[in-house]
C-alpha cells in the first residue's frame, strides 16, 4: 500500500516538476548564450496557453491523432509509476525489468505514431529519421537494465534498479563501460541537442509534431518535458543510487537534487553543441551499441 | 476558471510564426535580430516555431505577391484561435514603395486580416519589441493622426468690386458677416 | 567534451548583454530617420514632397483655389527622407520616432490643409514667385485623399478623364 502511495506521489512529483526543468534548461542555455532568457515558470504558461488554444484536426487519421497525443502521455506517466524516485518502488507490485524496457519502447513509438497520423511529407521524414536512430538507440537503456539484471540474477526492479550495474565481481567493468555509454548518450533519449534530430528543429517545421495544435501539442511537450525527469530517475537508479537508504525525506531531497544536476549536465551539453545530422549520429550510436554488446558479454562472464 | 487562466498566458507566451510573403528580407533580419542576445525577446517568453500549427502570432513581412498570397493566406488558415497578426515593414503595412507593382497585389492586408502595423523600413528591432508590447498591453500606443488646419470653409475672398477710394487711399470694405 | 565545458565558461563571460527595453529606452543615434514631422506654418504648399515621395505616400488635393490638402499616408512610408530633402522651407523634419507600432493604420497619417493665398485683384494666383508660378505650371491636383489613391495625370488624359487645367477658374 505504501508502495502504491510512493508511486503516485511519484507520478505527481514529475507532472509538478518537469515544466520546471525545462524552465532551468533554458534559462541555463540562455545565461550561457549571454542573454537574460526566460523566467523559469515559462514552461508552465506555455501549457496553459496551449491548452486555451483551439484545437485544429489537421492530418490524415484525425483518430490516431487523439490517439498518440493520449499515448505519449499515458507512458511517460506509466514509467514514473514503476521508478524509484527517492522511495521504494511499487513495481514489485506490477511488473519488472521486461515491462520497463517495452514501456521506454512505447516512448519512443508514440512519437512514430503521431508522425504518421499526421501525413505530411515532413512528419514522414522526420519519423523515418526517428525509426533510423531508435533502431541503434532504444536497445543501449535496454542492454544497461540487462546487464544490471544479469549481475544480481533478478529482473525484478527494486533490485535491478538499485545500483545492480556494479555489483559483479571484484571491479564491475560492464558497470563502468555502460556509465560510460550512457552518459554519452543521455542526450539522445531526452530528445535533447545534439540528438534532437526528429523533432523540435527548424529544419524539418517541427518534424513529427507539426500538425499538432493546441492541447494535443500541450500533450506532446509535456511528455517530452517528462521524459527528462523520468530517464534521469532511470539513470539514477541504475548508477548513482547511493543514499536512498536514508531517511525519506532526506533521501526524496537527495534524488531531486541529483536528477538537478543531471538536468544542468543536460542544459550545459545542449547549449554548447550543434546538432548531429542523421547518418552521424547512427554512426555514432553504433560504435556505442558495439561497446554495449562487449559490456554485455563481459556482464554475462560475471565481470 | 482555467479558460479564464488560459487567456491570461496567451499574453505571456506568444510563440511567431514568421511568414515573409515577398520581401526584401531587410525585416526578416530585423526580426531575427530580435531574437539574439542583444534585443532577446525570448525573456517575454516569445519563441519561433517551426509550424504555423504552433503559433499564435504570424509575424508578416513583404507585400502580397500574387505568388504567395495562396500561401499566405493557407498559413494564416492554418493557425488555431486566438491568434494575432502582425504586418511588419512599410511593405507589410501599406505596400511599400512596391505597391502599384505588377506582382504585388497590395499590403498584407488586402489577403489576412491583420491586428497590429509595426511601420518602418526596416522598423528597429525596438520598434518591434514596442509593437508586440503594445499588442500584449504591456505599453500605451504612440501613434496618433495629426491635423493642421491652416483655414477652413468659407474662406474670404478678396473682390475688386469692394475696393473703394482712389490713389493712396484704397478701402477695402469686407463683407457683411465676415 | 572537456572543450566544451570550457566554451560554456568563456561564454559566461559576458554576463548578460540584453539591453533592457522596453523598460528602459535606449539613445537613439544622431541622423536618425525617424517619421517625417510636418510644420503646417512653414509649409507654403508647394507639393515637393508629394512629387519626391518614393512611396507616393504624400497626396495632393485642391478642393477649390485657396486651399490645398497634403496628406501623408504613414502606411506605405519607407522613411527615405527625400521628402524632407527637398523641401525649400524646410517645414519637414525626420524626427527621432520610430515606434510607432498602432492598431489602425489611419493613425500613422498627418494631414494638413493649407491655405494658398491668390491675387487680391483678379483672384488668381499670379506670376512671378518661382513656387506659386510652379502651382500653376503643374496645375491643380486631386489626389484621392479619402481612399488613398495618387490619381496619374497621364493615365487620366489617356482614358478621357478630366485633366484638371481645363477646369475653369471662375471669378465671382
Amino acid at each position: 500500500m505504501a508502495n502504491v502511495a510512493a508511486g503516485l506521489l511519484n507520478v505527481l512529483m514529475v507532472l509538478l516538476v518537469a515544466p520546471l526543468f525545462q524552465g532551468i534548461q533554458r534559462k541555463i542555455t540562455a545565461r550561457i548564450q549571454a542573454r537574460q532568457g526566460p523566467p523559469i515558470w515559462q514552461p508552465y504558461f506555455d501549457l496553459l496557453k496551449l491548452l486555451g488554444k483551439e484545437d485544429i484536426e489537421a492530418g490524415t487519421v484525425p483518430a490516431m491523432q487523439r490517439f498518440a497525443a493520449y499515448l505519449s502521455l499515458a507512458a511517460v506517466l506509466t514509467v514514473a509509476f514503476l521508478v524509484p524516485m527517492g522511495t521504494a518502488v511499487p513495481g514489485a507490485l506490477v511488473g519488472d525489468a521486461i515491462l520497463l524496457i517495452y514501456l521506454l519502447t512505447l516512448m519512443g513509438i508514440c512519437n512514430l505514431l503521431a508522425g504518421l497520423a499526421a501525413g505530411s511529407a515532413y512528419s514522414l521524414v522526420g519519423i523515418s529519421r526517428e525509426m533510423m536512430s531508435m533502431v541503434v538507440l532504444e536497445p543501449l537503456f535496454a542492454i544497461a537494465v540487462i546487464v544490471g539484471a544479469l549481475h544480481a540474477h533478478s529482473l525484478r526492479l527494486e533490485i535491478v534498479l538499485n545500483g545492480s550495474a556494479y555489483s559483479g565481481t571484484g571491479v564491475p567493468w560492464s558497470g563502468i563501460v555502460m556509465l560510460g555509454l550512457m552518459l554519452l548518450s543521455f542526450q539522445a533519449f531526452v530528445q535533447r541537442v545534439p540528438f534532437d534530430i526528429s523533432e523540435a528543429e527548424t529544419e524539418l517545421m517541427e518534424g513529427p509534431l507539426m500538425e499538432y495544435s493546441g492541447p494535443k501539442l500541450a500533450l506532446f511537450k509535456y511528455a517530452q518535458m517528462a521524459k527528462l525527469v523520468v530517464y534521469s530517475a532511470l539513470f539514477i537508479g541504475l548508477f548513482i543510487p547511493w543514499g536512498e537508504t536514508l531517511h525519506p525525506p532526506l533521501a526524496l531531497l537527495l534524488f531531486w537534487l541529483k536528477s538537478l544536476a543531471l538536468v544542468l549536465l543536460v542544459a550545459v551539453v545542449a547549449a554548447t553543441h550543434a546538432r548531429y545530422r542523421i547518418d552521424q549520429a547512427v554512426r555514432y550510436f553504433a560504435a556505442m551499441m558495439i561497446a554495449s554488446l562487449g559490456a554485455l558479454v563481459l556482464a554475462a562472464y560475471g565481470y | 476558471m482555467l479558460e479564464s487562466l488560459c487567456a491570461q498566458m496567451f499574453g505571456r507566451s506568444l510563440w511567431v510564426y514568421h511568414a515573409n510573403s515577398g520581401g526584401c528580407n531587410g525585416c526578416d533580419i530585423e526580426v531575427l535580430n530580435v531574437l539574439t542576445p542583444y534585443y532577446d525577446v525570448e525573456r517575454f517568453g516569445i519563441k519561433l516555431v517551426g509550424s504555423p500549427r504552433h503559433a499564435d502570432a504570424m509575424l508578416c513581412q513583404g507585400p502580397a505577391l500574387r505568388a504567395t498570397a495562396d500561401a499566405l493566406r493557407r498559413a494564416y488558415d492554418a493557425m488555431p484561435a486566438p491568434k494575432l497578426v502582425f504586418a511588419i515593414g512599410s511593405c507589410a503595412c501599406g505596400g511599400g514603395m512596391w505597391y502599384d507593382s505588377y506582382a504585388v497585389l497590395g499590403p498584407v492586408g488586402k489577403v489576412i486580416p491583420v491586428n497590429f502595423y509595426v511601420p518602418g523600413c526596416p522598423p528597429r528591432p525596438e520598434a518591434i519589441i514596442y509593437g508586440v508590447a503594445v499588442a500584449v498591453g504591456l505599453v500605451d500606443k504612440k501613434a496618433a493622426p495629426v491635423r493642421f488646419k491652416q483655414a477652413e470653409f468659407p474662406i474670404p475672398l478678396y473682390h475688386p468690386d469692394r475696393l473703394h477710394g482712389e490713389g493712396e487711399l484704397v478701402i477695402y470694405e469686407s463683407p457683411k458677416g465676415v | 567534451m572537456l572543450n566544451k565545458i570550457k566554451e560554456a565558461i568563456v561564454c559566461l563571460r559576458p554576463g548578460r548583454v540584453t539591453l533592457p527595453y522596453p523598460a528602459q529606452a535606449e539613445p537613439v543615434p544622431e541622423n536618425f530617420r525617424g517619421v517625417p514631422r510636418w510644420d503646417g506654418e512653414k509649409c507654403i504648399g508647394c507639393a515637393g514632397c508629394a512629387n519626391n515621395c518614393s512611396a507616393r505616400a504624400i497626396l495632393v488635393l485642391d478642393p477649390c483655389q485657396e486651399l490645398r490638402i497634403l496628406q501623408y499616408i504613414g502606411s506605405r512610408c519607407t522613411y527615405c527622407g527625400r521628402c524632407a530633402e527637398v523641401c525649400p522651407e524646410k517645414a519637414i523634419v525626420m524626427s527621432n520616432e520610430f515606434e510607432m507600432a498602432t492598431a489602425e493604420a489611419s493613425d500613422l497619417q498627418q494631414r494638413l490643409d493649407i491655405f494658398m493665398s491668390t491675387c487680391q485683384r483678379c483672384g488668381r494666383c499670379f506670376k512671378g514667385a518661382a513656387v506659386l508660378e510652379g502651382l500653376k505650371m503643374s496645375g491643380y491636383r486631386s489626389d484621392e485623399v479619402g481612399s488613398g489613391r495618387w490619381v496619374y495625370r497621364s493615365r487620366a488624359l489617356l482614358e478621357g478623364d478630366a485633366v484638371v487645367d481645363d477646369i475653369p477658374i471662375e471669378l465671382d
